[in-house]
């Protein structure tokens, strides 16, 4: 049991009382951004960057691991008092988490939710302990023809899910897509859409998108609205999981982890798509059934677990691959970078001590933010007492300080502006704003890797199913692709014979 | 996964959007015909490099999707407007605050680097939640120095990322 | 909202609790105002007067071109420390992107303005041609060279190529075939790549040259045994030389390198093929002769110290101090070189 050792190593630097305080930062930081809705651990991670690489890189990895988990931990909480998911991966646990808050169960859903979140957290992370490795050999045969097939798979799940209008879900990956087309081109130095910009040269950074279709419009929809003094539930039970709502939740919890690392762990999964597939799940398999809709524990408990296995998950192929699957991920994956680090297949022969040592620190994140989350669950509730005005006027002020720390310049506050505007059009419109940052993250990804295949084999397209891992990763991608079709096609008969009188 | 998506409650299916959807819809429909003319016309500009497949390989098909997706909606959004019933009442001047929100971050966006940070992200913060609806405008502009002056001793003075200053020094 | 308690209640709590609270943002506000105020850095002096007389008390201001983490980030990290001892605090800012042009466009600006100083190097020479940016190094006033990395050119373990022999006659029998991994567009990997094109007879213009944002995502290409070979600086690539994950063909210096000995020259295995990225510093357009004379002085002082040439150790940087007209003239001859091998490869 090699890694085993490699692991226990791990452990003990990061049980120095460095270390350790800088878990507990991060997890204490991770969970207050969290909690804050439009402050995400991406942009937190982002904010923190140019700060941090003045530590020493463990210190710093293991602070933004804290964060990463953290966050999604703290994020549930405002999905479930607010109905204001703190970011994309928490906003399932707001349909039946809000239910019972209303209902006055806020306390259970709160447990639940933290709970099933270390369940998750854990499981997940001994799997990252010990598939990782394996995952770090096989990566070194990914080369742009099976990332080509990768993209695609990521494209055809993430997109199909994302949606609840084809056409709309289409329409916002095409404007993300858009995004990252702007900039120069990585191949040939081109300018493309800069207009003679040249802050517009590098593209537009992630993190400024991400806050002003989160955030930006979500404060432009309370102006909007007029909803601007909006507070939360008050919280009156004890954090308390009752014998029954135990038996309830344990289940989900398991299934929820059960789709989440893999998902998560698959370089095209995203933390999004468990928490949908687990609420399906959980809604077919619930006995009471009837109960969805209007607060059922497993509702909760289920997408929880899934969103934080998913984020163990998240770092497989960040450490093995390089490629980040989510906003927060492609944060660290910067941050790795800031620090020479090439996440990658050489990482865990390069930089070794220093991975095991960041999952080692997972373990102990994971424990400790069970110690902040439910006790203190009260006192994360009263930092959303501030009525919205006050939240939206503070989110402002850092998601401006966000854009001016990730670009330095006026016209990164004017595009910050602007998108925020076209995020309240998508909002009014109905269209979902995560397939946009799906394909802006995935998007120059994809035509980077697609362009360099074809520049090997000299324009010879056959590349792409060059090698027995693009093959498999194209059936997989057709399969994805038929499924739903298939699904739609029986509902559809199923719908003819028998006019269901549900809706 | 229409299962997930039917229970939503903040996203609505095609068939009982509200008339305000159904504008928003075809605005942004409009707006990604203006991007695809944008895309296309940047493309084609783009010189022939030596590369097998050249940088507007991608950016052409994509700007030919975005017309045929915006012309959709668009399309969509007109057949819609007739049954679409009419949305849920809001309170008056919304649309006012939001574009006193845009001016206001446009003022800080060009006043930041002439103000400095603290002054310019207090205004900023005072009529965000003022515009929000915070009843007393004094106390708004005190928390807005605070949170300002907090992060900028923060970041500036404790962690170094250069933040922009006033002549008076903050 | 659902209303706790009676409405009297409430309300003389809210009236109590709201007499201390108010006060609570106020006294945050004017201490932390005071404590802005009180941390004002102020103009320390160690050094001599020629420089401080240029500085006029205020502080060195270092913009780095480029993400935090990347070779003129480290660079100028490294010059704020190696400053410390003769200026005191230095101010090191990131303007990231497009090959260090985003900076320079925005550096040209400080016309005249001795306290602003620029980190630059080939890459930035290459990328002014390649993005057909409005703003040249000629915009700047170039004060010194410091450091230079050479190339390597590697290959995975396992490949049929032996020496740069071997890679020649693959590349002249047929071009487009030799697929090469580096770098980013218009890079020093990418000169260098059209360089050995020319060098072997062939057209730089179908060279196969798949970019990267970086040495190690090229690195993975490469290993994936998609690509035939890749270019990577010599620093950054010799710990998978050592591993043995990569087998080095020939290095770009005029001399063997001490990193690594075994690794003959491309002008040992015939072709007469030299390229450094170097790095250097210039100030904005505009000073005096007084000034740019007062600056070099302090730059190369700077090389002198402990802290440089420890970090030169540390990095595996080589040393390249050069000054005066000799950089500026070295500077121009670049540029000429770097533009005709880029127009040669159709990036021009």
């Amino acid at each position: 049991m090699d890694q085993f050792g490699l692991l226990l190593d791990g452990f003990a630097s990061a049980l120095t009382p460095g270390h350790l305080l800088w878990a507990l930062v991060g997890v204490t930081i991770g969970t207050a951004v969290g909690v804050l809705p439009g402050i995400g651990p991406a942009l937190t991670v982002a904010l923190l960057l140019p700060i941090t690489f003045r530590l020493d890189p463990a210190s710093a990895l293991i602070l933004f691991a804290g964060i990463y988990y953290g966050g999604m931990y703290g994020g549930s909480t405002t999905s479930i008092l607010l109905n204001t998911p703190g970011e994309s991966a928490s906003m399932i646990s707001a349909l039946e988490g809000n239910k019972m808050a209303r209902a006055g169960r806020a306390a259970a859903a709160l447990a639940t939710a933290a709970i099933g979140s270390f369940v998750a957290g854990t499981i997940g992370t001994v799997a990252l302990t010990f598939v990782a490795p394996v995952l770090s050999d096989f990566a070194t045969s990914f080369g742009p023809p099976e990332y080509v097939a990768l993209m695609a798979l990521a494209f055809v799940t993430v997109s199909a899910l994302l949606g609840p209008s084809l056409l709309k879900g289409a329409a916002s990956l095409l404007v993300g897509i858009t995004i990252g087309l702007v900039g120069i081109d990585s191949q040939t130095g081109q300018p493309r859409l800069v207009f003679g910009i040249d802050s517009l040269l590098d593209g537009i950074d992630v993190v400024i998108v991400v806050v002003a279709l989160f955030a930006l419009s979500e404060a432009f929809g309370h102006l909007l609205t007029g909803t601007g003094h909006s507070t939360v539930q008050p919280l009156r039970e004890r954090a308390i999981l009752s014998r029954k709502d135990f038996r309830r939740s344990w289940p989900s919890w398991l299934r929820g982890t059960a789709l989440g690392f893999p998902i998560g762990s698959l370089p095209a999964g995203g933390a999004e798509v468990p928490t949908f597939l687990s609420y399906s799940v959980e809604k077919k398999l619930s006995k009471q059934p009837e109960e969805f809709g209007k607060g059922a524990i497993e509702g909760v408990a289920g997408p929880e677990a899934a969103n934080n296995a998913a984020a163990a998950g998240v770092l497989v192929p960040l450490l093995t691959i390089g490629l980040p699957t989510s906003a927060t991920a492609a944060v660290i994956l910067t941050a790795f970078q800031s620090y020479g680090l090439q996440p990658g297949p050489q990482l865990f022969s390069e930089s070794g001590p220093l991975v095991w040592t960041l999952i080692a620190s997972l373990y102990v994140g994971n424990v400790m933010l069970l110690v902040l989350n439910l006790p203190l669950v009260r006192m994360w509730a009263k930092l959303l007492t501030i009525p919205s005005y006050g939240i939206y006027a503070g989110v402002l002020v850092f998601a401006t300080l966000g854009a001016y720390a990730a670009g330095g310049t006026t016209v990164d506050l004017l595009i910050l502006c602007a998108l925020g505007v076209l995020g309240l059009l998508m909002r009014e419109a109905g269209i979902p704003v995560a397939p946009a940052i799906v394909g802006l993250i995935l998007g120059p990804l994809a035509e980077q890797q697609l362009r360099r295949a074809l520049t090997l084999s000299e324009g010879d397209p056959s590349i792409l199913l060059s090698g027995p891992i693009t093959v498999v990763l194209w059936s997989v991608v057709v399969l994805a692709l038929l499924t739903p079709a298939a699904g739609a096609w029986f509902r559809n008969r199923r719908r003819a014979d028998a006019p269901s009188p549900v809706r | 996964m229409s299962d997930v998506t039917e229970t939503l409650p903040v996203e609505q299916t095609g068939v009982t959007d509200d008339r305000r959807t159904v504008l928003a819809t075809a605005l942004f429909g409009g707006l990604m015909l203006v991007a695809a003319v944008l895309v296309v016309v940047d493309a084609v500009r783009l010189p022939e490099t030596s590369g097998i497949v050249g940088p507007a390989a991608v950016p052409l098909p994509v700007g030919v999707l975005l017309g045929a997706v915006g012309a959709a909606l668009l399309v969509r959004a007109r057949t819609q407007l007739r049954d679409a019933r009419p949305g849920s009442r809001r309170p008056a001047h919304g649309a006012l605050r939001v574009c006193g929100m845009v001016a206001a971050l446009v003022a800080f966006a060009l006043l930041l680097p002439v103000l400095g940070y603290v002054v310019s992200s207090a205004a900023l913060f005072a009529v965000t939640a003022i515009l929000l609806g915070a009843p007393r405008a004094p106390q708004a502009i005190a928390y807005g120095w605070a949170l300002a002056a907090l992060v900028f001793l923060v970041f500036d003075r404790l962690i170094g990322l250069t933040l922009p200053t006033g002549p008076w020094g903050f | 909202m659902e209303q706790r308690g009676s409405p009297a209640e409430q309300v003389g709590t809210e009236q109590r609790t709201r007499r201390w609270t108010r006060w609570v943002p106020w006294t945050v506000a004017v201490v932390a105002t005071g404590a802005v105020v009180a941390t004002t850095p102020t103009g320390e002096s160690h050094a001599g007067s020629t420089v401080q007389d240029v500085l006029g008390g205020e502080q060195l201001r270092i913009m780095a071109p480029a993400a935090p983490g990347g070779g003129w980030d480290q660079t100028s990290r490294e010059m704020q420390g190696a400053l410390r001892e003769l200026v005191g605090r230095t101010e090191v800012y990131n303007v990231a992107g497009a090959g260090g042009t985003i900076g320079l466009s925005q550096f040209v600006r400080f016309d005249g303005d001795p306290t602003q100083l620029l980190t630059t190097g080939l890459i930035m020479v290459g990328a002014v041609k390649a993005n057909g940016s409005g703003h040249s190094l000629a915009d700047t006033t170039p004060l010194v060279r410091l450091t230079t990395d050479y190339q390597a050119i590697v290959v995975p373990a396992d490949s049929p190529l032996r020496d740069t022999a071997d890679l020649v006659a693959a590349m002249r029998e047929d071009l487009p075939s030799v697929s090469i991994a580096g770098g980013s567009a218009g890079g020093v990997e990418q000169i260098l790549a059209g360089m050995l094109a020319k060098a072997v007879g062939g057209d730089p213009a179908q060279v196969s040259y798949v970019a990267h944002s970086g040495g190690g995502e090229a690195l993975t290409t490469l290993l994936s045994g998609r690509a035939t070979i890749g270019i990577s600086g010599v620093s950054e690539i010799e710990p998978q030389i050592e591993a043995g994950t990569v087998r080095a063909l020939a290095v770009s210096s005029p001399e063997r390198l001490p990193a690594v000995p075994d690794v003959p020259t491309l002008r040992e295995g015939g072709l007469d093929v030299e390229l450094q990225n170097w790095r250097g510093v210039a100030a904005p357009k505009g000073i005096s002769a007084e000034e740019e004379r007062a600056l070099e002085g302090l730059l190369l002082d700077m090389t002198r110290t402990r802290e440089w040439r420890d970090a030169l150790e540390r990095r595996g940087w080589g040393d390249a101090t050069l000054a005066g007209p000799e950089f500026e003239d070295f500077v121009r001859s670049e540029q000429e070189r770097v533009s005709r091998v880029l127009d040669e490869i159709g990036l021009g």
